[in-house]
């Protein structure tokens, strides 16, 4: 009697554990949205003679436009929750190397952006907002990193004038939100349970939007077909 | 109160007024320290409680501050009058809309400023919006190197009526007020802080549009786009008299540090490795060139005994004074060349008992060849009539016409130095024969030309050059490269051109002997005098 006491005692406490465990979890996470971002027409990647700088940039510049990859798959598109709260706050980098925007698209909340150079040149930074102030800060090579501040929520596109055919984006979004891969896929963490709107943007081919409902502790499919402008 | 409670009060509010950033004279942006009415109220406390002299002196200050108020009201400008003046003034260029697309904007390059961005190159702000004394001072002083003229010839009054309109294009980009760009602490130029600027070029690679010697050749210069996507060439650092915001130094340091609005060129304030290489930068640049050329009126060609040299390149080149000649563009016959590359030939010219040499400098961002479509080959030349008259008939100054030709002296990317007559910017014919000869040296968007001739010619196409004659003379000058050819070339009008008699030893010589002959006949009238007594 004793025994099944204890046992049922072990048990009850196991199981109201684990029960907290799930609802810290839950409260805490929400769903993840797997985001598929798909285009049919032909990829856009212009490819430029450099001219200068070659040791750093290499011979070839590469603008990456619009790159589609297997199955279909667009790459550098963001998908946001922006209606939704819970985005990580880690801060948003985005380094010149090799006379390119790394990453292509940089997806940040309102705030910080560190802004790296790390091809030992000049470079200057060089945005085009217009609810944010628009930046054309020189970056010269000993340099390292700057700090920008972007506080609205923008696309914004941002160029270097010394390397024209470097091109970069900032997304500037209010919610949670990630660029899409080399296949197409974005996967966004801790989105809250509910009915959410979902918005897909990408450089060339404009925006999309969805509603999901977004489960909690489950992942949620979501693809989108963007058409060429 | 007391007298001296009075006084008190009546010496805070003149201290103010006078001596505190004065009550709104400097613009329209300084706060009025002192209203109207209470400088009225002053003054009738002044007439009850202290003597007549001090009344006296606070009625001066009071209406002093009130012709102030009146100017600060006259400065924030009337939108209503402004939109009159603009109409008059402006929107040719600029368009009725201010969105720089007026019917005379294709035609010039840079572009009229677009207003509705309400982004503004010239400004001494740390953010984007200018203020609006800088505005004024585009519109007092125009901006230098492009077609945008000084409207000094307007009253103060109706250019900052039009400076209010100008600013209702953008009234969203107005609203933050302007924030005043502390420069670093001024450094005076040295050679020390030269050598530094120098350095500090090298560092942030200003070389990379500027060019290395500041002439607007870097490599990044052809693929140069402004805000609104047109093609913007660098600035040529030798010319500060061509800079768009002025060639001060002030001007300079405050491009440097907060950049040119719409353009490539960024901020270099928090980019050099101490706030003060701005100044270092600065006296850098102004080091590199005139802050504005002085032009030749009539082209010397100097006397020499010795050889000549025909390296362009030749210690003997740099000792001779440069003449600067300015250049325009042809605008008379298609095509017309509105927005001309090449602005100023700097020449240099010697002769000897045998042959004539003329040194020409020019700035050109790229050695042009020629592809033949877009591009063609560099050239000038220099246009004399065929025969020298004693009279001023000359043939006509655009190369001649059907009834009269020119002679040129003449120096083509490819072909080198030759002669030609020509009827007219497209009809031209080689004179063969001739003994002309040249060498072209470019380095740095830079060419330096040495073109020579025998001074006497054979011929009726040819003209001999004489020392002490004014010969009529012109030049023309091609930038294959930026698309110009035929009659699309920059030139002059007639010039004219005086060999220096040559300077013999007589002069030496004559004037000695001279004075000896007339203190020796000096002498004798003397004896003689004394001997007669």
């Amino acid at each position: 009697m004793r025994r099944a006491l204890t046992a049922g005692a072990a048990i009850a406490l196991i199981t109201g554990v684990a029960m907290w465990f799930v609802t810290i979890a839950g409260a805490q996470g929400g769903g993840t949205i797997e985001a598929e971002v798909k285009y049919s027409g032909a990829p856009q990647v212009d490819k430029l003679k450099v001219n200068k700088d070659t040791e750093k940039c290499g011979t070839e510049a590469v603008v990456e436009k619009v790159v589609v990859g297997g199955n279909k798959g667009l790459a550098n598109a963001v998908v946001s929750v922006p209606g939704a709260k819970g985005a990580s706050k880690a801060k948003a980098v985005i380094d010149q190397h090799g006379c390119k925007f790394v990453p292509h698209v940089v997806v940040m909340q309102p705030g910080e952006l560190e802004i790296k150079n790390s091809d030992d040149i000049l470079h200057n930074i060089h945005t085009y907002s217009t609810a944010n102030p628009s930046i054309n800060k020189a970056q010269p090579k000993f340099k390292k990193t700057m700090t920008e501040k972007l506080e609205k929520p923008e696309f914004v596109k941002v160029t270097c004038d010394v390397h024209s055919w470097m091109l970069g984006w900032v997304a500037v979004v209010p919610g949670p939100a990630a660029a899409t891969d080399g296949s197409g896929v974005a996967k966004i963490e801790n989105v809250p349970a509910g009915k959410q709107k979902i918005e897909v943007w990408h450089e060339t081919l404009g925006k999309q939007e969805k509603e999901v409902d977004v489960k909690a502790g489950q992942v949620t499919k979501v693809s989108f077909e963007m058409k060429g402008k | 109160m007391p007298p001296t409670r009075w006084r008190a009060t009546i010496a805070t509010h003149l201290r103010r007024c006078l001596l505190a950033p004065p009550c709104g004279v400097g613009g329209p942006r300084l706060s009025r320290r002192l209203s109207a009415p209470s400088i009225w109220a002053t003054l009738v406390a002044l007439f009850r409680a202290v003597p007549v002299p001090l009344v006296f002196c606070a009625s001066v200050a009071a209406s002093l501050a009130l012709a102030a108020d009146l100017g600060t009201a006259q400065a924030q400008g009337d939108v209503k009058a402004g939109k009159g003046v603009y109409e008059r003034k402006c929107l040719l260029c600029h368009g009725e809309k201010g969105d720089g697309q007026g019917a005379g904007a294709e035609l010039l390059a840079p572009r009229p400023r677009d207003f509705t961005k309400g982004l503004y190159k010239v400004r001494t702000t740390a953010n984007k919006t200018p203020a609006d004394q800088d505005l004024f001072n585009v519109v007092t002083h125009g901006m230098p190197g492009t077609s945008m003229p000084s409207w000094e010839v307007l009253p103060d009054r109706e250019r900052w009526n039009v400076v209010a309109y100008l600013k209702t294009f953008a009234p969203e980009q107005f609203k933050e007020a302007p924030k005043k760009l502390e420069l670093p602490k001024e450094v005076s130029s040295s050679e020390a802080s030269i050598k530094r600027g120098k350095e500090m070029f090298e560092a942030i690679e200003c070389h990379k549009c500027h060019g290395t010697e500041g002439r607007a050749d870097g490599p990044s210069r052809a693929e140069l786009k402004d805000e609104w996507g047109h093609p913007i060439a660098p600035a040529n650092l030798t010319k500060r008299w061509t800079f768009r915001g002025g060639a001060s130094r002030t001007d300079i340091a405050t491009r440097l540090a907060n950049g040119v609005l719409g353009t490539p060129m960024p901020a270099f304030l928090d980019s050099v490795e101490k706030p003060e290489d701005i100044w270092h930068l600065t006296n850098y640049i102004v080091s590199l060139g005139p802050d504005r050329p002085t032009y030749a009126t009539l082209v010397t060609v100097g006397s020499v005994t010795d050889a000549i040299p025909d390296d362009p390149g030749a210690d003997f080149w740099k000792k001779l004074a440069p003449q600067y000649v300015p250049l325009m563009g042809q605008v008379i016959v298609d095509p017309r060349n509105f927005n001309p590359a090449i602005d100023l030939v700097v020449v240099r010219a010697v002769y000897n008992d045998r042959e004539v040499a003329f040194h020409l400098t020019w700035d050109d961002p790229t050695e042009s060849k020629g592809d033949g479509k877009q591009t063609f080959p560099d050239a000038i030349s220099l246009q004399f009539p065929p025969q020298i008259s004693s009279g001023t008939e000359r043939p006509y100054f655009l190369m001649g016409d059907a009834n009269e030709a020119v002679y040129l002296l003449r120096w083509e990317q490819g072909k080198g130095v030759g002669e030609a007559s020509a009827n007219g910017p497209t009809k031209l014919a080689p004179l063969t024969g001739g003994e002309a000869t040249g060498k072209a040296l470019f380095a740095d968007g830079q060419y330096r030309l040495v073109m020579k001739r025998p001074l006497a010619a054979k011929g009726e196409a040819r003209p001999s050059f004489r020392p002490a004659v004014f010969t009529p003379v012109a030049f023309q000058a091609w930038d294959g490269g930026a698309g110009e050819s035929g009659p699309k070339m920059s030139l002059t009008s007639w010039y004219y051109l005086r060999l220096e008699e040559p300077q013999s030893n007589r002069r030496f010589i004559v004037p000695p002997v001279v004075a000896i002959l007339t203190l020796a006949a000096m002498i004798l009238v003397v004896r003689t005098a004394n001997r007669a007594r």
